[in-house]
């Protein structure tokens, strides 16, 4: 769209979607699916997280953020903390092929989900997912911390079919800072990628619907 | 290939090569600080104060102490005299304090350090600390009661020549303006972590840094440790802009935690925390007065500036020192001023002098191209000069006119009505700005170890610092072209103090510095390899004079086209071939090589050298929209062009010039830290109020890379590019925004509310 034009999601609007929608599974599943969540002394719990296709157990404070629950458990730190606030996309990973901020979804939350990081997205291989070869052929970063949040937003973006022309992409890329200021090259890495990904039938029209 | 003799190294760079960490990146596998593995860590959680000046009266700990998962709080009453205070910026010893006494010199500053089992425990212990203050009125920043004022203590004393202000009273053609820059973050997107595992003696710090040997060093002093038992390790950093450079209040206490608790400790600090336990851009307040003739000769040129620091700590940027020597004029005078608030204490941040004091400059400048009724390209031109203003000088090489015009040819600069408000596009009124670019030159010794197998492949050790500027690339470059090999078959192994030093990521000397040292070890091992060739029968090259032969195509090449292949070559020096070099750039004293090894900062600095100096410059042009009803501007489309030596390579060139424009532009419009002024607080410290341009914000910008060969800067001729594309922005957005609304913009950033 017009970058002159006010109408569309801003980057306040799509912060503001995510939050929205990553709060009602937190509150919310347990109670919804019946499953109470078995919890020790310590207030921790026995959790079951499905990542990149793998079953992952770990005993977890029921304060663990999914985010951390990676980093800091599982030993997934290819997802980054730049903000811990749902502010900066550098924790997005995917939840049932959508995009999430992960800092704002609780670990206990998601468990049943299809959780994919930036660790599940290459070919068993080493043969790199287009979006990924595109941020290199185009240099589409600096430091590479917000990389692979903007690469699991690219490729939802996509999915989305939100990447229709250069104005959508930068405003739906929004969500996803890059203080290295890579956003150009970032625009143009998905232009490159676009036609090379395979369009996932029944991908969600709406960024964000959890 | 035919066999090239040339001995000009420079033709080695300038192919694009896309960078060798770049799968690390974009597959999760590079390890930033807080991403490297430790067993079995505690967490820990700061707790900073809530007043910005007077003392900690005493803490109430009980409910912190009561809560799941505590181990252990740090605070003055147990730990306050184990730790040596952290130099400022500067290596200043003046600096705020942390933990050291009961004294609070800022809001924000670090008074206590809990320590849990998890991060979860250890933020919920933090956040039940009762701490009782001692509070007095803060003062906030200029204006408020209480600051000190003092002129700044320079290194070198103020640029001054002739008689200034006599010139400015007898000029035809005057102005003089006031001008202001706001408080800005860094804020990279890698928060400020440290983690410190003990083995024994001997301290790990994983932590994002700019200065592997800086952090060792200033650690080993301030814990009185042996430097060869403190280690550094952070292969990547998640961007720096200078906020990583010096050490931290922080680090020191961490260590001591994991010490006290004979555990790793890991912090992640949290967003908020880091705009107040790391450093920033302070605000300045700036007066300029040019005087010129009617032909637009500069004849008096005068510029004071004003920065608020800490109250401890002298630390200022002086920008003065470069906008001195931008223009010919025979008459300067300069000055600085610091402005002594209840405030942490600023530091480095992306071209922490030129950034702010650029934009006075520029603005002036632009302020007499009307006054003049002259074209501000023309203006440039009659006031350029090949020898520095203030010193007298030559400039190594200044490309500056060839970067206007170029620039200018390509943005279309010719059809630009000079008169203010003249350009509509509809419901938008245009303006097109300029300004001058500029950053000075600087190289630091480094040093390097570099071996060569015989079946033809390198590997090179370095303490050298990823911080987003292709720096693993930029080496492995160097290397594969001055060995006649692939890219692929160098590794590069940086971020960690046990290899050979290099100095800090700062001042844009890291290519230039890392580049000449790589350099000159490829020379070591070319010699040994040729010398070993001319004394063998076996060799075609028996006998040759070993300075004519070169490596080149994975081959030991001579005249007459002679070759002779690697293994052998190799193999005959004696097996695994490994050398250490060492590169002190010319102009320095011996003692550079003891300071890198101390992890101070010695640098060959382009104003402060005895033979030339040394400056890449740029120029950037702008085309700022206005909306008429509702005073929304938006940058249209950008244009820079930068000469700065040999490009080593123009990928990471290019996005280097290019995101320092984005920066400018940031500074520009929407980049400013707000400062409550009766709590000497900053308000929007997080990511959503602290304004940050987003994918969308971002025009359409072309860089032009000016070609320049530059004989005197350093054998390599390779000036510094990451800092140089945000100078002089701010200006060229302003005078756009000028040209598009004949208001004059001098207080930055520009918001709609100013364009009312
Ligand atoms: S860390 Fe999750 S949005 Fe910033
Ligand atoms: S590449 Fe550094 S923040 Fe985006």
């Amino acid at each position: 769209m017009d970058r002159t034009q006010p109408e569309g999601p801003s980057r306040r609007h799509v912060i503001g979607a995510a939050a929205g929608i990553a709060a009602v599974p937190a509150v919310g599943s347990a109670a919804e699916t019946g499953r109470a969540a078995q919890s020790d002394a310590s207030g921790k719990v026995d959790m079951t997280l499905t990542v990149n296709g793998q079953a992952r157990r770990a005993m977890l404070d029921v304060r663990t953020s999914l985010l951390d629950a990676l980093r800091e458990h599982l030993d997934l730190t290819g997802s980054k903390k730049g903000c811990d606030q749902g502010q900066c996309g550098a924790c997005t990973v995917h939840v049932d092929g959508e995009r999430v901020l992960s800092c704002l979804i609780l670990a206990v939350s998601v468990q049943g989900r299809r959780i994919t990081t930036i660790e599940g997205l290459a070919e068993a291989g080493g043969r790199l997912h287009p979006m990924q070869q595109a941020f290199i052929d185009q240099d589409g970063f600096q430091c590479g911390y917000c990389t692979p949040g903007q690469i699991l937003s690219a490729i939802a973006c996509v999915n989305e079919g939100h990447a229709g022309s250069d104005d959508e992409i930068r405003e739906y890329m929004s969500g996803n800072l890059c203080r290295c200021a890579a956003y150009p090259k970032i625009v143009a890495a998905i232009k490159q990628a676009r036609p090379q990904m395979a369009v996932s039938p029944g991908t969600p029209a709406k960024v964000g619907q959890v | 290939m035919a066999y090239d003799a040339s001995d000009d190294p420079r033709q080695l760079f300038g192919r694009p090569t896309p960078r060798i960490d770049g799968v690390a990146k974009v597959t999760g596998a590079a390890r930033y600080a807080s991403d490297e593995p430790v067993a079995n860590p505690a967490y820990a959680y700061l707790v900073t104060s809530a007043v910005a000046r007077g003392r900690v009266a005493g803490f109430d700990l009980d409910q912190a102490r009561a809560a799941p998962g505590f181990i252990d709080v740090l605070t003055h009453e147990n730990v306050g005299g184990q730790v040596k205070t952290n130099p400022d910026p500067a290596g200043k010893p003046d600096n705020t304090t942390t933990l050291e006494s009961d004294k609070i010199w800022h809001d924000g500053q670090i008074i206590a350090v809990v320590l849990a089992e998890s991060f979860e425990a250890a933020r919920d212990a933090a956040h039940r600390v009762g701490v009782r203050y001692a509070a007095e009125a803060p003062s906030a920043s200029f204006d408020s009661p209480g600051v000190q004022v003092e002129a700044h203590k320079p290194q070198t004393p103020d640029a001054k020549k002739g008689d200034a202000a006599g010139a400015f009273e007898g000029a035809p053609v005057k102005v003089e303006a006031r001008y202001s820059t706001p408080t800005q973050h860094h804020n990279p997107i890698e928060l400020f972590t440290t983690t410190c595992v003990w083995d024994g003696p001997k301290l790990t710090i994983y932590e994002p840094t700019q200065s592997m040997w800086g952090l060792k060093g200033g650690l080993a002093k301030q814990l009185s440790l042996d430097p060869k038992d403190v280690r550094t390790v952070s292969r990547f950093v998640g961007g720096a802009f200078g906020s990583k450079g010096s050490p931290t209040g922080r680090t020191a206490w961490i260590a001591l935690a994991a010490k006290r608790l004979n555990r790793p400790v890991k912090l992640i600090a949290s967003r908020d925390q880091g705009f107040t336990i790391a450093t920033y851009r302070a605000e300045t307040r700036q007066q300029v007065k040019l005087g010129a003739t009617r032909d637009g000769k500069l004849v008096s040129f005068f510029h004071e500036g004003w920065e608020v620091t800490s109250r401890p700590s002298g630390y200022n940027v002086a920008g003065v020192e470069t906008t001195a020597r931008m223009y010919a004029c025979p008459n300067i005078a300069t000055a600085v001023n610091v402005v002594h608030a209840d405030r942490n204490t600023p530091g480095f941040m992306r071209a922490p002098p030129e950034t702010p004091y650029m934009f006075g400059l520029e603005s002036a400048m632009d302020e007499l191209a009307y006054a003049l009724n002259m074209d501000p390209v023309e203006l440039r031109r009659v006031n350029d000069t090949q020898t520095d203003p203030v010193d007298g000088r030559p400039f190594s090489s200044r490309s500056l006119m060839p970067c206007f015009d170029q620039a200018a040819a390509r943005f279309g600069w010719s059809r630009r009505d000079p008169k203010p408000g003249a350009m509509r596009d509809g419901d938008w009124q245009v303006g097109w700005g300029c300004a001058t670019a500029c950053y000075p030159s600087n190289i630091g010794p480094a040093a390097a170890r570099l071996s060569l197998t015989p079946s033809g492949k390198a590997a090179i050790q370095l303490a050298g610092h990823e911080i987003g500027t292709g720096a693993y690339t930029t080496v492995a470059v160097t290397v594969a072209h001055a060995l006649g090999l692939k890219v692929e078959d160098v590794t590069v192994t940086m971020g960690d103090s046990d290899l050979p030093p290099v100095p800090v990521a700062g001042g844009s000397n890291n290519a230039a510095s890392t580049t000449n040292v790589a350099y000159k070890a490829c020379q070591m091992v070319r010699d040994r390899v040729a010398g070993a060739a001319v004394k063998a029968q076996d060799s075609p090259f028996h006998g040759a004079d070993p300075a004519a032969l070169r490596l080149q195509d994975g081959l030991l090449r001579g005249p007459g086209n002679l070759s002779e292949p690697l293994d052998k070559a190799v193999a005959r020096t004696g097996g695994r071939l490994e050398v250490y070099a060492e590169n002190i750039p010319a102009g320095l004293p011996p003692s550079a090589a003891q300071g890198l090894y101390e992890g101070k900062m010695v640098m060959s600095r382009g104003t402060g050298r005895k033979d030339v100096t040394a400056f890449a410059f740029g120029a950037h042009f702008v085309e700022m929209r206005v909306h008429v009803r509702t005073r929304e501007a938006r940058v249209g489309r950008v244009v820079s062009a930068f000469a700065a030596g040999t490009i080593v390579n123009p990928t990471t060139a290019h996005s280097q010039f290019m995101s320092g424009a984005i920066w400018g532009l940031s500074a520009a419009l929407h980049e400013a830290t707000e400062i409550d002024a009766d709590a000497a607080r900053y308000v929007n410290d997080n990511l959503a109020d602290y304004l940050l341009p987003v994918n969308a914000d971002v025009p359409p910008i072309e860089i032009i890379m000016v070609p320049e060969k530059d004989d005197r800067v350093n054998p390599l001729g390779v000036k510094g590019i990451g800092e140089i594309g945000i100078t002089g922005m701010n200006a060229a957005v302003a005078n756009a925004v000028f040209h598009a609304t004949g208001k004059r913009i001098r207080d930055l950033p520009i918001r709609v509310e100013h364009l009312l």
